[in-house]
C-alpha cells in the first residue's frame, strides 16, 4: 500500500468544519485526531474522527484557542499536520510559526502571508502598490478619535469602522451621522478586543448599493496561483454572510475575467500559498476595490465545490505536503449553480438573537443535488461559548431558478426542534422577487425585509392543534413506560424467510 | 380533552378526541386531523389542505416546526406556584432583561437616572456579537444588579425601573 500524504491530521476546529475536513481526509485514506473541550465531549466532530482527545475547559482561550495544548496533543499522537478550518486559530501566524518550531506541516499559508493579509491596514497599503484598486479611506489605523473624525470628514458619511485584525463582521460599524462617530469607534473597539485581542480598528467611505464578490484562489509551492472564479455573498445580517451564490448575477464574462486575474495578482503580491480567498466589493457601474484576503478556508467553500467540481480540502492537503494543485483543477469551469444558506442557531423572527439549548428534533432534508455540511444531530446542545453556527445546506441545480426553489423546499424540510433558526428567514428572502431578480445588495435585508409580515396567528392555531396531538402522544408514552416508539414490522412479523413466513 | 397553550399574549384552547388513525382536534370554527407519522412528526389534515408539522414537547412547553417557521406554545401548568409559564411569556415594563445568556459589557445609566422608553441602557455580549437592551418605558433606575463584566442569565433583570403606572 503507498503511503498517504500525512501520518496522521489534527483538526483543530470544532462543529461543522471540523467534520467537512474530516471527510477530506478521509478521501486521501489520512486518519484523523480531533480535539474537543469539555463541552464537546458528545459533538459529532468527536464522533467523526478516527481518535479523538479532550484538551480544555469550555472557554476557547483554554481549548480550541490554545496553540500549546494543540502543537503539544499533534506531539503525543504522532500528528504531522494540523488544518485549522475557519475561525478559532485559522487566521492567527502564531500557529504556523509554532507548527514550524514542532516540525508538524500547517495546512493554510504562511505566517508572513498571514501575517501581511491579516493586517488589514498594512495589507491595503501592499495591494495599492501591486496595482489593486482600494475603497478611499485612512491609510493607517486611527488613534485619536479626532484622527477618525477626519477621514470621516474626507472619505464622506456613511463611513464604516472595521478591525485591523477583523474579520466575520465583528468590530464592525457603519455610522450615518458625525455624532455617532465616537460610540461607535468605541464599540467596534471592544468587539474587535474580545474577538481577536487587538482593537486596532480603521476607517473607510462605505460603499452604497455595494455586492460583496469574492474570490478562490489555490497557489502551490511550485509556482502555480489560479482562481476558481466568484462566490457573491451579498445576503449578510449584521455584516455576516447569510446566504451565499455561485456564478453571480452581477458579473459579466469580462468583469469575471478582470476580477479572477486581480484575485491571482493579490495572491501573488502576497507570496500566499495554499487555498484563500479575495474579497472584492462590486459597484453598481462593476468597478471593483479589494476589500481583504481571508487567509483560510471559507465557511461558504462548498458551493465553489458544488459548480467547479473540485474538492478544495483535499487540495489544501495537497498542497501542504508539496504536491501539484491537481491537474483536474486546472480545467475546471463553472457548471450550473450552487446557493448555500447557513445555518445558525439564532432567531430570525426577532433580530437574529442568538438561540442556545438542546437540539430536540433533528432531521436533514435528501435528494439530489442537496448537500448539508453540519455539525449538529439531534444529540447536539447548542451552548453559548462557540459561534452558532449548526450546519450549512447546499443546494445545486442546472440552473438559478431551479437551485433557489430546491433550496426553499431543502430549507422547509431541515426540521429542527429546541433551538430557534433562521430557516423561514431565508426561505422569504429566497422568494423575494428583488432575489429572484438577482438585485443582491449587501443591504438588502435592511432595504426588503424589514416590513415582513410576522402575523402568525393562523400557525399557532395550528401548532396548538399539533401540540395536542403530541400531548396524547406523550401521555401514552407515559403510560406504556416512556417508549413512544412504534414497533417496525421486521420486529412483529416473527420469523421468516424471503417469500414466506414461517408458521410456528 | 381540553387543553390549553399560550402563544404571546393569548390563550388558544383545543379540544382533543381520539380517532381509529388519529386525532381530530377543534380549535374555534376549524377542525384538525392529524396522525402521527413518526416520534415527533404529524400529518394535519385541514378542510382538505395537508402538510407535515414536527412537534416536541418538554419542560412546559411545546416546540413545533411548520415549513421552517419556529413557533414555541407555553402550556400552562396544574402547580399554580408555577403559573408563571404563561406569565414569564408576557413583557415586563419596569425590568430589563439580557435577550440571551451573555456577560455585561457596559451599562449606559446610573442608580436614580431618569430614563426615556427605547433610551439605550446595557451592552450584553454573547455568542462574541455586541446587543444593545433599550428601555420598555419612560422611568426612573430604581436598582442595578449587574456591573459590568458580569456573567448574566436571562432570569435575573439587569435593571429594575420605577415606573409611573
Amino acid at each position: 500500500m503507498s503511503k498517504t500524504l500525512f501520518n496522521k491530521v489534527l483538526v483543530a476546529n470544532r462543529g461543522e468544519i471540523a467534520v467537512r475536513i474530516m471527510n477530506g481526509c478521509r478521501l486521501l485514506g489520512i486518519p484523523t485526531l480531533a480535539v474537543y473541550s469539555t463541552a464537546d465531549k458528545n459533538a459529532v466532530h468527536v464522533r467523526t474522527a478516527d481518535e479523538a482527545v479532550e484538551i480544555g475547559p469550555p472557554p476557547p482561550n483554554e481549548s480550541y484557542l490554545s496553540i500549546d495544548k494543540i502543537i503539544e496533543t499533534a506531539k503525543k499522537y504522532n500528528c504531522d499536520a494540523i488544518h485549522p478550518g475557519y475561525g478559532f486559530l485559522a487566521e492567527n501566524p502564531l500557529l504556523p510559526e509554532a507548527c514550524e518550531k514542532a516540525g508538524i506541516v500547517f495546512i493554510g499559508p504562511s505566517a508572513e502571508a498571514m501575517r501581511l493579509m491579516g493586517n488589514k491596514v498594512e495589507s491595503r497599503i501592499k495591494m495599492a502598490d501591486a496595482g489593486v484598486p482600494l475603497i478611499p479611506g485612512m491609510k493607517s489605523a486611527g488613534a485619536s478619535i479626532e484622527e477618525f473624525r477626519q477621514a470621516a470628514d474626507k472619505a464622506g458619511y456613511p463611513v464604516l469602522i472595521k478591525a485591523a485584525a477583523g474579520g466575520g463582521g465583528k468590530g464592525m460599524r457603519v455610522v450615518k451621522n458625525p455624532e455617532d462617530l465616537q460610540a461607535s469607534v468605541e464599540a467596534a473597539k471592544r468587539e474587535a478586543k474580545n474577538a481577536f485581542g487587538d482593537d486596532t480598528v480603521y476607517l473607510e467611505k462605505y460603499i452604497e448599493d455595494p455586492r460583496h464578490i469574492e474570490f478562490q484562489v489555490l497557489a502551490d509551492n511550485l509556482g502555480h496561483t489560479i482562481h476558481l472564479f466568484e462566490r457573491e455573498c451579498s445576503i449578510q445580517r449584521r455584516h455576516q454572510k447569510i446566504i451565499e451564490e455561485t456564478p453571480s448575477t452581477a458579473l459579466s464574462d469580462d468583469v469575471r475575467k478582470k476580477m479572477g486575474e486581480a484575485a491571482v495578482n493579490v495572491t501573488e503580491a502576497a507570496g500566499y500559498r495554499n487555498a484563500g480567498t479575495v474579497e472584492f466589493l462590486l459597484d453598481k457601474n462593476s468597478n471593483f476595490y479589494f476589500l481583504e484576503m481571508n487567509t483560510r478556508l471559507q465557511v461558504e467553500h462548498p458551493i465553489t465545490e458544488m459548480v467547479t467540481g473540485v474538492d478544495l480540502v483535499v487540495e489544501q492537503i495537497r498542497i501542504a505536503a508539496g504536491l501539484e494543485i491537481s491537474e483536474y483543477v486546472f480545467n475546471a469551469t463553472q457548471r450550473g449553480h450552487a446557493i448555500e444558506c447557513r445555518i445558525y442557531a439564532e432567531d430570525g423572527e426577532n433580530n437574529f438573537l442568538p438561540s442556545s439549548g438542546d437540539i430536540l428534533y433533528y432531521e436533514e432534508p435528501t435528494g439530489p443535488g442537496i448537500r448539508i455540511d453540519s455539525g449538529a444531530d439531534g444529540l447536539s446542545a447548542i451552548g453559548v461559548e462557540y459561534d452558532p453556527i449548526i450546519a450549512k445546506l447546499i443546494t445545486y441545480a442546472p440552473n438559478r431558478e431551479l437551485a433557489i426553489s430546491k433550496m426553499i423546499s431543502a430549507l422547509k424540510d431541515y426540521k429542527i426542534l429546541g433551538i430557534k433558526t433562521s430557516r423561514k428567514f431565508m426561505i422569504e428572502v429566497l422568494k423575494h422577487p428583488e432575489f429572484i431578480a438577482g438585485r443582491t445588495y449587501t443591504d438588502f435585508i435592511e432595504r426588503n425585509m424589514s416590513d415582513r409580515n410576522m402575523n402568525y396567528e393562523a400557525e399557532a392555531e395550528l401548532a396548538a392543534a399539533v401540540s395536542s396531538a403530541a400531548m396524547m402522544q406523550s401521555s401514552k408514552a407515559v403510560a406504556v413506560g416512556n417508549r413512544e416508539v412504534t414497533p417496525s414490522p421486521w420486529q412483529t412479523i416473527g420469523p421468516w424467510e424471503i417469500g414466506q413466513r414461517i408458521s410456528k | 380533552m381540553i387543553n390549553q397553550f399560550i402563544y404571546q399574549n393569548d390563550v388558544l384552547e383545543t379540544n382533543t378526541e381520539v380517532l381509529a388513525n388519529g386525532y381530530e382536534i377543534t380549535i374555534g370554527e376549524n377542525k384538525y386531523h392529524i396522525s402521527r407519522i413518526a416520534d415527533g412528526k404529524y400529518d394535519v389534515e385541514l378542510n382538505g389542505t395537508k402538510s407535515t408539522v414536527c412537534c416536541v414537547i418538554k419542560d412546559n412547553k411545546s416546540y413545533i416546526d411548520i415549513d421552517g417557521l419556529l413557533l414555541e406554545l407555553g402550556i400552562p401548568s396544574d402547580d399554580s406556584s408555577n403559573a408563571g409559564g404563561a406569565a414569564g411569556l408576557v413583557g415586563e415594563k419596569d425590568k430589563i432583561f439580557a435577550p440571551m445568556p451573555g456577560k455585561v459589557v457596559k451599562l449606559l445609566v446610573k442608580d436614580g437616572e431618569e430614563v426615556k422608553a427605547k433610551q439605550p441602557m446595557v451592552i450584553v455580549e454573547a455568542m462574541k456579537m455586541e446587543h444593545q437592551v433599550n428601555s420598555p418605558s419612560d422611568g426612573k433606575v430604581k436598582k442595578i444588579n449587574f456591573a459590568d463584566g458580569d456573567q448574566v442569565d436571562t432570569e435575573t433583570p439587569i435593571i429594575e425601573l420605577d415606573i409611573e403606572e
